[in-house]
């Protein structure tokens, strides 16, 4: 495919650039899992709240 | 290319096209190398779902070449931006809004199969009482594999002056008239403070990749990269921009009106009159309030259909009138930060690619409200001189305010300083003005002592 690029990405940039997306898939993952959690609880209390008879 | 074809000058950078002046019209060219990736830009329907969102200019094909060029594929008519305003004329809010639209624009085209293949505030415009991004040729066809190729290019034009401003609490929109491409990540490092380190997305971005800077890759080393990966480099961005804060420390001007509302009916009389002598007015379609504060002013403008330049040297006045007008969508207020005493100047290539700030203004009116004394008795300039820059600016007419020298507020300006202004006079204004313009009306605003004057530009 013929790619007109004209911009300079930064010499050693694209190989820099995997490394910062790589940390931030970690991150992510473990701030999904911690936002699961969260959710997971908040959720059971609201479900325990709905139960409580008025 | 024929002569009634004008390129436009800052039109050179990339090769899949240009920007081109035809009758007034601004165009752009595509050029056959392009073909490829402007035809999915279309048929993928990513253009329509941009434009829909308001996000990106809407255009126009026009299949006719018009400058005769052997590379030419199609030719693009857009909306027409009414008045071209740069980066470093943005307040904080602007240029974060800028970049957020940037990031949401690429994130939207990785979903249509395009990526931005450049990611500069100058794609950026104001239209239509928002930002909007205005190149339709910076989409090319995404390929997973392969980094963002304008990842250094958004760190350096949108982030590294934000993060600045959060940090410093100081409006730097300065800075990149100095650095037009983008603030250097390892001018950007040095100027942070050491505790930016400890933010995660901050330390990535910006530390990371300016101590990286250099360093080349070897010569066949793969890099791989996926979809997701490039997500979550635009999500982390976005999250790290959205949490950044406009530097707000109250300014001289930021709370002038407050205070000037107290002084009787004065801001109310002004506000009457004004609009009384712009309503007899028939032929004002644009119009340019030079020190416009909050822009009570240029409301009064927009209000009768007039699209208004608010312009002022304070950074927060400009951003707090941004925040209104975004948050109460208003239409036709383009707010600018603009020192009369030093308007921006035409930088890059030539001198041409960026214009200056006098050679973009030319509007049917011209508004300079109790301005004229901060400009003759705070920077010492001479009436004659003011009178040639307003003329400059407008078509028609100018609504000008005189301060007397007994002002309370020039007596607080002279409390400090020897009064050298021998000159300042009404007597001298008006003789100073009356070689450009044609004093049409005249009337003191209630009992103020300051007096409001329309005049007409000499034919």
């Amino acid at each position: 495919m013929n790619y007109l690029l004209y911009i300079d990405p930064g010499s050693g940039s694209y190989l820099l650039q995997a490394i910062i997306a790589g940390a931030l898939g970690v991150a992510f993952y473990f701030k999904n899992i911690k936002n699961y959690i969260k959710s997971f609880f908040s959720r059971r209390r609201k479900n325990e709240d709905d139960n409580i008879p008025s | 290319m024929p002569s009634f074809i004008q390129k436009d000058p800052s039109s050179f950078r990339d090769p899949s096209g240009f920007v081109f002046q035809k009758d007034y019209l601004v165009y752009r060219q595509v050029n056959k190398d392009f073909k490829d990736h402007f035809d999915f830009f279309i048929s993928s329907g990513c253009y329509k779902k941009l434009a829909d969102a308001d996000l990106l200019i809407p255009h126009q094909e026009i299949k006719e070449n018009f400058t005769g060029d052997s590379n030419w594929y199609t030719t693009l008519l857009p909306e027409q931006i009414r008045f071209i305003s740069y980066p470093y004329e943005w307040s904080f809010d602007m240029l974060k809004d800028a970049a957020l639209l940037t990031l949401s624009i690429a994130q939207k085209s990785i979903a249509s199969g395009m990526i931005l293949k450049d990611a500069t505030p100058f794609n950026i415009q104001w239209h239509n009482g928002k930002l909007v991004f205005i190149d339709s040729l910076s989409f090319e066809r995404y390929n997973e594999e392969l980094p963002w190729i304008a990842y250094r290019q958004f760190c350096e034009c949108f982030l590294s002056p934000l993060l600045l401003m959060h940090h410093t609490k100081i409006s730097l929109h300065s800075l990149l008239l100095a650095y037009p491409e983008g603030i250097p990540l390892a001018v950007t490092q040095s100027l942070l403070p050491w505790k930016s380190k400890f933010s995660f997305h901050t330390y990535l971005h910006v530390h990371l990749q300016a101590s990286y800077a250099g360093k080349s890759a070897k010569a066949n080393q793969k890099v791989s990269f996926s979809k997701k990966k490039m997500l979550n480099l635009l999500l982390s961005l976005e999250t790290l921009i959205k949490k950044l804060k406009s530097p707000s420390k109250p300014t001289t001007w930021s709370a002038y009106y407050e205070e000037a509302s107290q002084r009787n009916d004065y801001v109310e009389r002004k506000k009457e009159l004004i609009s009384s002598w712009v309503s007899e007015l028939s032929d004002i379609k644009d119009a340019i309030d030079t020190g416009a504060n909050d822009g009570i002013f240029s409301e009064v403008l927009a209000a009768k259909n007039i699209f208004a330049i608010a312009a002022d040297a304070d950074p927060l006045c400009i951003n707090n009138l941004y925040k209104n007008i975004k948050a109460l969508e208003k239409q036709n207020i383009l707010p600018l930060i603009i020192d009369f005493s030093n308007p921006s100047p035409a930088i890059g290539l030539n001198n041409t690619e960026r214009k200056t700030f006098q050679e973009r203004v030319n509007t049917d009116m011209v508004f300079a409200l109790a301005i004229i004394h901060h400009l003759v008795i705070g920077k010492n300039i001479p009436f004659a001189s003011i009178a040639n820059q307003f003329c400059k600016y407008t078509k028609k007419y100018l609504i000008i305010e005189f301060v007397p020298k007994a002002d309370e507020k020039i007596q607080q300006m002279l409390k400090d300083k020897p009064d050298i202004y021998t000159n300042y006079s009404a007597e001298k204004f008006e003789k100073e003005f009356c070689v450009f313009f044609n004093i049409v009306k005249k009337q003191e605003i209630g009992s103020s002592g300051r007096v409001l004057y329309l005049m007409a530009k000499d034919e």
